[in-house]
């Protein structure tokens, strides 16, 4: 009977996108099925609004995540090595931070700031936003493979005469690679699919593709969004897939 | 370290220009176009423009406030240009660069926002009503009705803190531009009573759902519901009895503008009668330029005079007045 | 700590300074600040912001926004226990299991609200579907409730209570059990007496993970509630948009970091196994 009640949860977590990439094809707009088509793919490619904004997406992942793990990288083994209960606490802090208050303190900030220098929003303060909510997430990811290590092995490494620097490319870093990998594909998903932070602190050429869809799903049926959907359930899908693979390797 | 180098620059270059070239960045409600208005307009300058959507002036204010938005050229209800300019938003315009002014209707070359059209330029104006579906029996016909507890959960008001509270002033028999305490409190409780009966607040996004039958009625601006109607031949429009608002849109060039010389091209553009035509035909506005008297038949978009005397301009209200409003709001959404 | 460690922090502390706690101070400031009449702030410096949170409309918000989040937290434990439970006992299948739970998850969560939007709306599915089955003769209104919002947050939110609860149950000894049954228990005896006291670290974290999230929500209650449900974070975000009014915004903000902040600190005395 459990296994019944499990179909039936698993059957509640998957339909919706089973659903919504099913219509997709559906050749009419509204809720009726009726007959296969490209006809929404296709519009979806012609769409130059979207194009960009996947465009700015990609960008401002790959900046953020290069930026983030980079940082939270090191500030793992950092935190690992040596408790910090200042930098602990705000990362704890960043995790639990509604997205709502993290923007508009950001937006405030960024505000106030600008005033001055005469800047203006852009790609820069998007890609700054999602590296600063995504250095936690990284640290936790990383944390929880170095916890994993025997930390002797660092302190053999400077037993035989190596600096801590180097014990920490050479040995640490090759033994949680897989972890900075998994932490990285994390960071990217959720730089990717930012709406909140984003829309408060995007700039006019930094439409990113949550926005647009945010948008298209507010102005009401249409049935581009199914299509941009299913291409994102897609395309993170697979991401996801590569980052269990990384993880246990 | 090379890598990330390479990355970083990567995206501090795409935040510079990535197209080159001359840009102009337009901010605009939706759907308040036609297809080949920009397009032409790039073709016809050799540049590029950025077209930004927004749904209602508080979202367009909300942006540019800072100052250093982005945006060049935005179009601002009538009522709204007065407090920008008071904030130093907007930036004079320079009448010798606006060749075709002259051919503004009579009644917006000296409106009573802006009378020497130092800030802004007339673009598109039109009323509010209600949007409904046929099926109703009586149709409604005064603003009264949408508080009708039978069309509960099927009607949607507009999320627009003025239009909602005029609304209600228009029930209560008092003017939109109402600024005394006592009348804007009475209208902020009938919102209140009415909000159990609403759907939901929206603005043009109602449109789809009136085309699918969902809401059958909506408080709504002229353009949008003759768009509705356009999609199907259940809906109609009406200007409610106890009297309506009236409003123009304007196009204005934010002071933060770079790019003054090539937005007040584009303004021109938009004055030429031609462009201007083409909007109204595709976009289903009523233009505060003269064009053709075909297009002027339309009585959802041009009411007769018998209509719009029941009409009213929207004005800016005090500050204290506007503070008010934005309390009231803020409880009549929190409720 | 040695140099390198000290220069290992440096970065994550510079950028959580400048782009986190620095933002929270600005807005601390504005909570105590004059609202302009067309936004932004001004001085003079006031306490009006915080002595208006006061006002029973906006307790209610919050009230409202504990309720939402507690329900949705129940709806999270009473369909993921029996789930996490199936997991557990899949020997050889638990990691396929298990996938299948995070994989919906890492898919934008924005295209997971827009998917109940595309089903609850009047002409959505579930409405087509039972009115061509002739179930309904007019399609009930989901979409734009307080319903839809709960729906709306439990499907974003279960396997942050799966995972842990999953992690809890795996290490019960299965002898545990075997012995309740030899003594006589019934099965639904020795879930309620042995093995739910004996996944409580699992079910608090779970529920720790899901409410407070949902405490801050904001973009389910915004597409799947209209403008009907209001939650804590829609109040935020209307005072810096359509309100214009930033102080009143950043003291509601605050609030409820406080809040949130207290429910960590609870939880963190509680627990023994720090995240970070």
């Amino acid at each position: 009977m459990l296994a019944l009640y499990a179909v039936a949860a698993y059957a509640f977590l998957h339909l919706p996108l089973l659903v919504l990439t099913l219509f997709s094809f559906n050749a009419s707009r509204f809720t009726v099925w009726e007959g296969f088509s490209l006809a929404w793919y296709r519009a979806m490619f012609r769409d130059g609004q979207l194009a960009e904004a996947l465009a700015n997406s990609l960008i401002i992942g790959l900046a953020a995540t290069a930026l983030a793990t980079g940082i939270g990288t090191l500030c793992a083994y950092a935190l690992w090595k040596r408790r910090s209960p200042l930098v602990s606490g705000t990362l704890y802090l960043s995790l639990v931070t509604p997205e709502i208050v993290a923007g508009i303190s950001l937006l405030a900030f960024y505000q106030w700031i600008f005033r001055n220098f005469g800047w203006q929003l852009g790609m820069h303060t998007v890609a700054g936003a999602h590296v600063a909510f995504s250095i936690a997430y990284v640290v936790v990811v990383v944390m929880a493979r170095l916890r994993m290590l025997d930390p002797g092995l660092v302190e053999a490494a400077m037993d035989l005469g190596a600096t801590e620097w180097r014990a920490f490319r050479e040995v640490t870093l090759p033994l949680v690679a897989p972890g900075v990998a998994a932490a990285a594909l994390l960071a990217f998903t959720v730089s990717f699919d930012d709406y909140v932070i984003t829309s408060l602190v995007a700039g006019v050429d930094s439409e990113t593709l949550p926005m647009v869809i945010y948008a298209m799903a507010k102005r009401g049926v249409n049935p581009v969004v199914n299509a941009v959907s299913a291409m994102i359930v897609v395309g993170l899908g697979a991401l996801i897939l590569l980052s269990e693979r990384l993880r246990k390797a | 370290m090379k890598r990330r180098l390479f990355l970083m620059s990567a995206a501090g270059m795409a935040g510079c220009t990535r197209w080159g070239g001359a840009r102009l960045n337009v901010f605009n409600w939706s759907s308040y176009v036609a297809p080949d208005t920009i397009p032409n307009f790039e073709k016809e300058y050799g540049v590029r423009v950025r077209y930004g959507v927004y749904e209602s002036n508080e979202e367009m204010l909300a942006k540019v406030f800072s100052g250093n938005s982005g945006w060049d050229v935005v179009f601002p209800s009538n009522y709204f240009i007065g407090p920008m300019r008071a904030q130093g938003l907007l930036a004079p315009l320079r009448h010798e660069r606006l060749t075709n002014l002259s051919a503004l209707d009579r009644r917006f070359q000296a409106p009573q926002w802006d009378a020497e059209l130092r800030w802004s330029v007339p673009y598109m104006w039109s009323g509010t009503g209600i949007a409904y579906n046929r099926r109703l029996t009586p149709p409604p016909a005064r603003w009264a009705d949408l508080w009708n507890r039978r069309l509960e959960g099927r009607i949607t008001m507009l999320d627009d803190p003025a239009e909602v509270l005029g609304a209600a002033l228009k029930k209560l028999g008092r003017s939109v531009n109402s600024t005394g305490t006592g009348d804007l409190r009475r209208a902020a409780r009938e919102a209140i009573a009415q909000k159990p009966l609403l759907r939901a607040y929206l603005n043009a996004e109602v449109r789809d759902q009136l085309v699918a039958g969902d809401v059958v009625a909506a408080q709504l601006w002229g353009t949008t519901a003759q768009q509705a109607m356009d999609q199907s031949r259940d809906l109609a429009f009406v200007y409610p009895e106890e009297g309506f608002p009236l409003y123009a849109d304007c196009a204005a060039i934010l002071r933060e503008s770079r790019r003054s010389d090539l937005a007040h091209r584009f303004l021109n553009y938009l004055l030429r009668p031609g462009v201007s035509a083409d909007i109204s035909r595709a976009a289903r506005t009523a233009a505060c330029t003269l064009i053709p008297e075909d297009l002027r038949r339309n009585e959802t978009l041009y009411p007769p005079p018998e209509v719009l005397q029941r009409g009213e301009w929207w004005q800016t209200p005090p500050a204290a007045v506007q503070r008010l409003r934005d309390r009231l709001w803020t409880e009549i959404k929190s409720v | 700590m040695t140099r390198l460690r000290a220069i290992f922090l440096t970065p994550a502390a510079v950028v959580m300074g400048v782009l986190f706690a620095a933002p929270l101070v600005v807005i601390l400031f504005y909570s105590v600040m004059s609202r302009g009449v067309y936004g932004g702030v001004e001085l003079p410096y006031t306490i009006e912001n915080w002595t208006r949170l006061i006002d029973p409309l906006y307790l209610r918000i919050l009230a409202r926004s504990f309720v939402m989040a507690g329900a949705a937290t129940l709806g999270c434990l009473l369909l993921g226990f029996p789930l996490a439970l199936f997991i557990s006992r899949g020997g050889a299948r638990k990691n396929l299991y298990l996938y299948l739970v995070i994989l919906p998850f890492w898919t934008s969560f924005l295209v997971r609200t827009y998917a109940w939007m595309f089903l609850l709306r009047d002409t959505g599915l579930i409405n087509t579907v039972l009115l061509s089955l002739g179930v309904l003769r007019e399609p009930i209104a989901m979409l734009y409730t307080p319903g839809a919002v709960l729906v709306g947050l439990v499907y974003g939110y279960l396997p942050f209570m799966v995972l842990p609860l999953y992690a809890t149950l795996e290490r019960i000894d299965r002898n545990l059990l075997e012995a309740a049954a030899d003594l006589g228990a019934r099965p639904w005896q020795s879930l309620l007496r042995v093995m739910v006291p004996l996944a409580a670290p699992g079910i608090r974290a779970g529920a720790l993970l899901v409410f407070i999230p949902c405490l801050g929500a904001y973009l389910t209650p915004d597409l799947l509630g209209g403008s009907k449900t209001i939650m804590a974070g829609n109040l935020i975000q209307n005072q810096f948009t359509n309100a214009r009014d930033w102080p009143f915004g950043a003291a509601v903000s605050l609030a409820l970091m406080a809040v949130v902040m207290l429910l960590l600190t609870v939880w963190v005395r509680r627990e023994k196994a720090p995240l970070l």
